[in-house]
């Protein structure tokens, strides 16, 4: 398999002496679904500048299928890959939505029709179909994040990096966006790097989990990072409900093989678990019962 | 605040909406200019009369093209106040050595006609297209296009800047901040406008940087699909004959 993204001891200070990034190593293979979590400020939209060559390592820290980001021409680079912000009207500068959409590929020396194909799938997949003639200022603030991502697809990159791509959507455009990225992650090949602090779509969106505060303080399968509560609290995160919702579950004596991240998850493991039990599971309260929750309840708790 | 939205309109329908954007913004600057070298001033009012008779055509609200020729003309109107007294000539009423002179007044209106004219013709060229189709129209007509880039990056963040105003204010007001002409009220109005402007600064910023990782070179690349037909051809000979007609018109007299 190949190596997507290859970071290595990246350091980065602000020009006012704010270190952002302190040793960072990160390695994501070809095809990978990966979320990067962390508190606010830990320095996740500042490794993303260094993913599209807005800020430029000094020496080859940052390698993106082998070549280094810094070095790369740019029209290889945007084919390789494409970020999406979080402010949507920092990355709708035209006047149309149509002509944001036909502006990296344009910049790509694509045809005419091959722009028009792009511009109208990128609009189908983010579901803004008939947007073409919009402009920015008329549209609602999750219809500009929608806009904006179509921006990155139309150019049709191999790695897909988003900055909290939920925040601020409607229930079923979140859930629309999550399907979005699943489909070009598992049907089209494309690797996706996500920051969020959206932790109740976190098992949908990650094989892997990256915990940054400046520095990567841990690195794992999703369940693995939270079942660390002393992990979970020191970096301002939080574990799923329903993941927590289980444990407690477990403390009335309703175990499971392994504590689910999801509500899909949770169909899969109760069913699992009732059925070793020969179809019933009995809840109950013993001594130490409250006890269990309490723990439980406080060690997840700021 | 209102938004500056010139092409509030654009989707109407009337011959003038249907003109070919290209040909439109051609022909107008022909009307416009011709219009402001007129010298006569019974021609200057025909002249008004013709733009308004065009802004009839095109449907657009009165109301609308009336607001946005306000600040011009206010910007105009000292000339007519000024001049009949500033200027020699025959006076038409003197009163205490202070006279008011028929040449004066003759020249103020006549800049105050031209004024008018030019303006609601703009305005109801810019009106009557989308503002996008303008800037296309502008790049597809070779009009030099740093000159066209600043024009429609202007246009898209006016709404932004005004937005984040706005929402400034409004949290300002919302913790008790009022204006009063003191030095208090004053530094704080500094501050944000202080704050305006290093927003700007790193908005512009990242903007570039987003245009930037899209593969940006400094040249605008948009896809323009324009198509004269007879009737935009039609439409322009004939106000350029009305150009013709006005300049004839004028010669004849002086
Ligand atoms: N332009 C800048 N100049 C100076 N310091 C900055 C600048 N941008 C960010 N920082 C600082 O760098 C650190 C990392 O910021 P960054 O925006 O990368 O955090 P983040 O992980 O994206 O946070 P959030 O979850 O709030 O989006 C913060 O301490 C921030 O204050
Ligand atoms: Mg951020």
């Amino acid at each position: 398999m190949k190596t997507a993204i290859s970071i290595t001891d990246l350091n980065y200070s602000y020009p006012d002496g704010t270190k952002a990034l302190d040793n960072v190593n990160i390695e994501i293979e070809q095809g990978e679904k990966i979320v990067i979590m962390g508190p606010n400020g830990a320095g996740k939209t500042t490794l993303f500048l260094h993913l599209n060559g807005v800020i430029r390592a000094e020496q080859d820290n940052v390698k993106i299928f082998g070549n280094n980001i810094g070095s790369m021409k740019t029209e290889d680079r945007i084919r390789e890959v494409g970020v999406v912000f979080a402010e949507p009207d920092d990355q709708l500068f035209m006047s149309t939505v149509y002509d944001d959409i036909a502006f990296g590929p344009l910049n790509m020396g694509l045809s005419e029709e091959e722009v028009d194909r792009r511009v109208k799938k990128a609009l189908a997949t983010v579901g803004l179909e008939g947007f073409e003639d919009k402009v920015p200022h008329h549209m609602s603030f999750g219809q500009k994040k929608k806009a904006a991502l179509a921006a990155v697809l139309s150019m049709e990159p191999r790695v897909l990096v988003l900055d909290e791509p939920t925040a601020n959507l409607d229930p079923k455009s979140r859930a629309d966006l999550i399907r979005v990225i699943n489909d070009l992650n598992k049907n089209h090949g494309i690797t996706t790097v996500i920051a969020m602090h959206d932790i109740n779509a976190l098992s949908e969106l990650a094989d892997r989990v990256y915990v940054l505060n400046r520095s990567i303080v841990a690195e794992g399968p999703t369940r693995d990072i939270f079942s660390d509560h002393v992990l979970v609290k020191e970096n301002n995160l939080d574990a799923p409900d329903i993941f927590k919702f289980f444990k407690i579950l477990k403390c009335f004596g309703g175990d499971c093989d392994q504590t689910p991240m999801s509500i899909d998850e949770s169909v899969k493991e109760l069913t699992q678990a009732i059925e070793a039990l020969e179809g019933k599971m009995s809840l109950h309260i013993h001594e130490s019962t409250h006890e269990m929750v309490n723990d439980v309840i406080s060690s997840y708790r700021h | 605040m209102k938004y500056p939205e010139i092409d509030k309109y654009a989707e109407l329908d009337s011959l003038i909406h249907r003109f070919d954007p290209r040909a439109k913004i051609i022909t107008f600057t022909l009307l416009i200019f011709s219009f402001v070298f007129i010298e006569d001033i019974r021609i200057a009012f025909v002249s008004l009369l013709f733009s308004f008779f065009i802004l009839l055509v095109s449907r657009i609200p009165f109301g609308f093209i009336f607001n946005r020729m306000k600040p011009g003309l206010i910007f105009v109107m000292p000339f007519l106040i000024v001049m009949p007294f500033a200027l020699d000539g025959n006076v038409l009423y003197s009163y205490n050595g202070i006279s008011i002179s028929y040449d004066g007044l003759y020249y103020g209106s006549l800049v105050v006609i031209r004024a008018a004219t030019s303006i609601m013709l703009t305005l109801i060229m810019l009106g009557t297209t989308k503002m996008d189709t303008t800037m296309k129209s502008l790049h597809s007509l070779k009009v030099p296009s740093p000159f066209v880039q600043t024009l429609m990056f202007s246009y898209r963040y006016i709404f932004v800047f005004i937005d984040e105003f706005l929402s400034m204010w409004t949290s300002m007001k919302a913790k008790g901040f009022k204006v009063k002409a003191n030095k208090h009220s004053l530094s704080i109005i500094g501050n944000i406008v202080g704050m305006i402007l290093v927003r700007s600064y790193e908005r512009a910023e990242r903007v570039y940087h987003s245009m930037a990782s899209k593969g940006y070179t400094g040249e605008s690349r948009t896809i323009v699909k324009f198509k004269m037909q007879t009737a935009d051809y039609g439409l322009a000979a004939i106000l350029i004959g009305t150009v013709l007609i006005f300049i004839i018109y004028g010669m004849s007299l002086s």
